[in-house]
């Protein structure tokens, strides 16, 4: 653990595996990105000004206390003409902490799907711990989602820089993140506390859950109280949630809830399904007029 | 201590008492037809200490609604968390529906002829499924674990379930009416296999 | 022939350059990675291109929502199953569409074009990088409060949007608008937005000192008005509110149709590039900010095309240009918003639905073409042509790209073309998909 009085600045190298950059863009939003970047010197990243060069990291001579990973790790792949292999064993061995930036890195992700049969997170392929960095996977922080939320990394960076200790789940996510759920927070709450499900999409009336495919109940990720660019969220927005922090991302046919004899397929998380019936039909029994209609007529 | 339990399990028993001799009742001569009076007879109990233990006849036929569903649904679970094949669970729950339908007819007769046929005794706080929830639950739950497992084929819950206990109810109501030539039971290999040939995945 | 490997880019690349008496003679370009976009598709449901498709590109992902919408639509109108979209539907896509060229803009300008020249110029002023992303957050703040988040929202579905905002919302996307714009003002332009969209000459900068002004002046100190040279053919071909589609030749516009898009394999004989070349009729076109200027004949930048034709200059001023003229564009639409209309008008269940479609939007770096097949609501094959392939393709000396025609030249040296290379703003992600 960093001592406050030390004045150094924490070293920060960002590569990338198999991605799209849309880690790297969603950080760009964070609201505090200058104090947090004055905290750190940057001397590698995709996109802004790095205190090394393209040379020096490629050929292995530069060292991070923090090396952050963005993209889903490939054995072939080559950065620069260089192994991710190499690149992850070296900045990896010597980092203090390493982060996985986004789904990719953390499970596989979309880019899984480019090459399953080599493509993995840093540590796990879905939830099985057989990554690259497994023999090191106590310094590996696994900040999932499909991009990754500029503020997880902003807490998650902030958290290293303080010398605080980051608790985390067991796929390594930090819990003061990702033990809620999506739904927590989500503005369709009452629909599904009465089971009055969204008719059709294109309205901010009705619950998500039912038909649309909302994974907000079976997803860990906080984006319902730390807001997507600060102002919004996928359900918010009248999309469902994809469940895109979850190593099972991506699923298939993601705008449709799969239900058997029209009983959802997944229930919320540590609900037993027998319970969750029970309570819906219940919930269901009663016709609360106010959530019938649309809550504001033209 | 050790007399308020006995006090408490002797209260229970009495409750189930009532239950019993309501049930019996209320099917045998219909629900206006029975009065406080006779059911307090038929348990050898006062009408006054009755009223100790339901406040009206309405509360007494929803807690016998609610007893019935309750009583199906710990049965359906149990076969639902059993280790049986979707076709095997059919086939148990028709054994046990009719099972109960020979020996304790008075439950399927009340679900049948009060429940279903005096709606506005059950109006306020039997909304829709509330009091046979344990039940309707367990059905689903049923479904569910027949459609995930690949046994059956998904499709709308309610056509499905009607096709199953209406089947089950119309056979109980023949027998009932001593229309059926053959002893129930020799009817539940066959209902059972038209059951599963018609949820199956073709 | 000497290797430059281009990285902090959108995605990595590499510039292979023949050099004679230290001059650009030929130069080859290879992109290396390659990801399968296109067959993860296939196979799947329609609906869930719309999740992947934006996961091509963490910076133009939008464009891809977009393009894949309109390729859906495509096809139910395909099926006879013709979807219609409400204005206000139309308008909120736009509006989103444009908040993420604004965004990419203000990136390009502050954390690459800027940088670049002023290591080329060797200014020693400071830069400021972080200003290009805090204009680019105010811009993805105003597209969120629709799409619900940037990058990656999949908001867009056939026959419309799933946001279903109130003025609430609308005032608010206002307000960071209306904040970025006076950023715009205040940090790079050092004048009024409408004083800046009068001008129409490069003498206009001259009155000001701020860094659009040191952009301009800049790219003069470093001769970018006199090299950088493309074939003088741009396309365009994404129909808006603020382009239309067209093949510009020199300064003549001719009509265009989709149906004449091909590609064809790079040409890149020193490392495998995963890059295919656009083409219009077998032929290379230059697209982006500059062709969008000349099909909708901007003042300013067909000024610094007669001067200075299809130079790296004039191609980072029709960049720099086109930041304004959205903002303006996205502050208009904003503000005159109709929220009675529907979100969305659920057209038929996608999987009643076989059929081909083609969607075409213009993303911040030019056209972008998704071209889907589908049976019974499952996609059979899907295609995707990004800007990139038509601006940084690779060929033969013969038969060059706009970014290899540009690179290239007897005045140009190999610093030099490394920048030309970005004036095209680089996404190799989208590149090799």
């Amino acid at each position: 653990m960093r001592s406050e009085s030390s004045k150094q600045k924490l070293r920060l190298i960002w590569l990338q595996g198999v991605t799209c950059n849309g880690n790297t863009h969603s950080f760009l939003n964070l609201s505090y990105l200058p104090q947090l970047l004055s905290r750190y010197e940057i001397v590698y990243h995709p996109s802004l000004p790095s205190s090394s060069t393209q040379d020096k990291i490629y050929t292995l001579k530069e060292a991070c206390d923090v090396f952050v990973f963005e993209g889903a790790y490939d054995p072939l792949m080559r950065r620069c003409d260089v192994l991710l292999s190499d690149l992850l064993e070296h900045y990896g061995t010597q980092a203090d902490f390493i982060i996985s930036a986004g789904s990719c890195a953390s499970f596989g992700g979309m880019f899984k799907a480019s090459a399953p049969e080599r493509n993995s997170g840093l540590i796990f392929d879905g939830t099985e711990q057989i990554g690259p960095l497994r023999p090191i996977y106590e310094k590996v922080i696994n900040l999932s989602g499909c991009p990754i939320h500029p503020e997880w990394l902003g807490y998650t960076l902030s958290m290293i820089a303080d010398g605080h200790k980051i608790q985390t789940d067991e796929l390594h996510r930090p819990l003061e993140l990702y033990s809620d759920l999506a739904h927590h927070g989500c503005t369709r709450n009452e629909y599904f506390e009465w089971k009055v499900d969204s008719k059709q999409f294109g309205v901010k009336e009705g619950c998500l859950y039912y038909a649309q495919g909302c994974r907000g109940p079976m997803t860990h990720a906080s984006c319902n109280h730390i807001l997507w660019n600060e102002v919004s969220s996928k359900t918010r927005s009248g999309s469902p949630c994809f469940g895109c922090t979850e190593p099972d991302f991506p699923r298939r046919d993601l705008f449709v809830t799969k239900t058997n004899m029209s009983i959802p397929a997944d229930v919320p998380l540590g609900i037993s399904k027998r319970a969750y019936l029970t309570m819906a039909g219940v919930a269901k029994t009663f016709k609360i007029k106010r959530l019938e209609g649309r809550l504001i007529d033209d | 201590m050790k007399v308020v339990v006995l006090a408490r399990r002797l209260k229970a028993e009495r409750k189930e008492n009532i239950i019993s001799a309501a049930l019996s009742l209320f099917s045998k001569e219909g629900f206006h037809a029975t009065t406080i009076p006779d059911i307090a007879e038929k348990v050898g109990m006062s009408v006054g200490n009755f009223y100790n233990y339901f406040s009206s006849k309405e509360t007494l036929a929803k807690e016998l609604i609610l007893y019935i569903s309750t009583y199906l649904g710990d049965r359906i679970k149990a076969i639902n968390e059993g280790p049986l094949t979707t076709e095997e669970k059919i086939a148990a729950i028709v054994t046990m529906y009719f099972k109960i339908a020979e020996e304790r007819p008075e439950m399927i007769e009340y679900f049948l002829r009060i429940y279903l046929s005096n709606r506005e005794v059950f109006r306020d706080g039997c909304e829709g499924i509330i009091c046979v929830s344990s039940f309707v639950t367990e059905m689903m739950i049923f479904f569910d674990d027949g459609v995930s497992s690949g046994d059956l084929r998904d499709q709308d819950f309610f056509s499905a379930f009607g096709l199953f206990m209406g089947y089950l109810g119309g056979m109980v109501f023949l027998f009932g009416e001593k229309i059926l030539p053959e002893p129930l039971n020799t009817y539940e290999a066959p209902i059972s296999d038209n059951i599963y040939n018609a949820l199956r995945v073709i | 022939m000497t290797r430059e490997l281009i990285d902090q880019i959108e995605g990595e690349a590499s510039i292979f350059f023949d050099m004679k008496e230290e001059k650009v003679d030929f130069a080859t370009i290879a992109f290396p990675h390659f990801r399968g976009m296109e067959s993860i598709l296939e196979g799947k449901p329609a609906m869930d291109a719309l999740v992947i498709t934006p996961r091509v590109c963490g910076i133009c992902g939008h464009a891809h929502l977009m393009a894949s919408a309109r390729a859906l639509e495509a096809a139910y109108a395909d099926a006879n199953e013709a979807v219609t979209l409400t204005p206000k539907a139309e308008a909120i896509r736009e509006l989103t569409l444009i908040l993420e060229m604004i965004q990419n803009h203000f990136k390009w300008i502050y954390l690459v074009i800027m940088p670049e020249l002023a290591r080329l110029t060797g200014s020693e002023a400071p830069l400021t990088p972080l200003k290009g992303a805090f204009a680019a957050s105010l811009a993805t703040k105003a597209l969120a409060g629709f799409a619900g988040q940037w990058p990656h929202s999949s908001y867009m579905l056939p026959g419309g949007v799933t946001c279903d905002i109130t003025h609430l919302e609308r005032i608010k996307a206002e307000g960071h608008i209306d904040e970025l714009i006076s950023f715009f003002e205040k940090e790079s332009l050092g004048t009024t937005l409408d004083e800046f969209l009068t001008f129409e000459s490069c003498r206009d900068f001259n009155a000001y000192d701020s860094d659009i002004s040191r952009i301009e002046s800049g790219l003069i100190q470093a001769n970018m008005h006199q090299i950088g040279f493309a074939s003088d053919q741009f396309i365009v071909l994404g129909d808006h509110a603020f382009t239309h589609p067209a093949k510009v030749l020199k300064t003549r516009q001719y009509p265009v149709h989709e149906k004449h898009v091909s590609t064809v394999a790079s040409y890149s004989p020193s490392q495998k590039s995963y890059a295919r070349n656009a083409q219009y009729k077998g032929k290379y076109f230059e697209t982006g900010p500059f062709s969008r200027a000349m099909s909708t004949n901007v003042p300013l930048i067909k000024n610094m095309h007669r001067r200075f034709k299809d130079s790296a200059y004039s191609r980072v001023m029709a960049r720099v240009f086109e930041t304004g003229i959205l903002l303006e564009r996205a502050k208009e639409m904003v503000g005159s918003l109709t929220l009675s209309d529907d979100s969305l008008i659920v057209p038929r269940d996608i999987r009643k639905i076989s059929g081909k479609g083609v969607g075409i939007v213009e993303a911040p770096r030019g056209p972008l073409i998704h071209r889907v097949e589908m049976r019974e609501g499952i996609i059979m094959d899907y295609e995707i042509i990004t800007p990139t392939q038509w601006n940084i393709g690779s060929s033969i000396k013969e038969d060059p790209t706009p970014a290899q025609l540009a690179m290239m030249g007897k005045n140009t040296s190999k610093q030099e073309a490394l920048f030309i290379f970005r004036t095209f703003d680089v996404c190799s992600v989208c590149t090799t998909h």
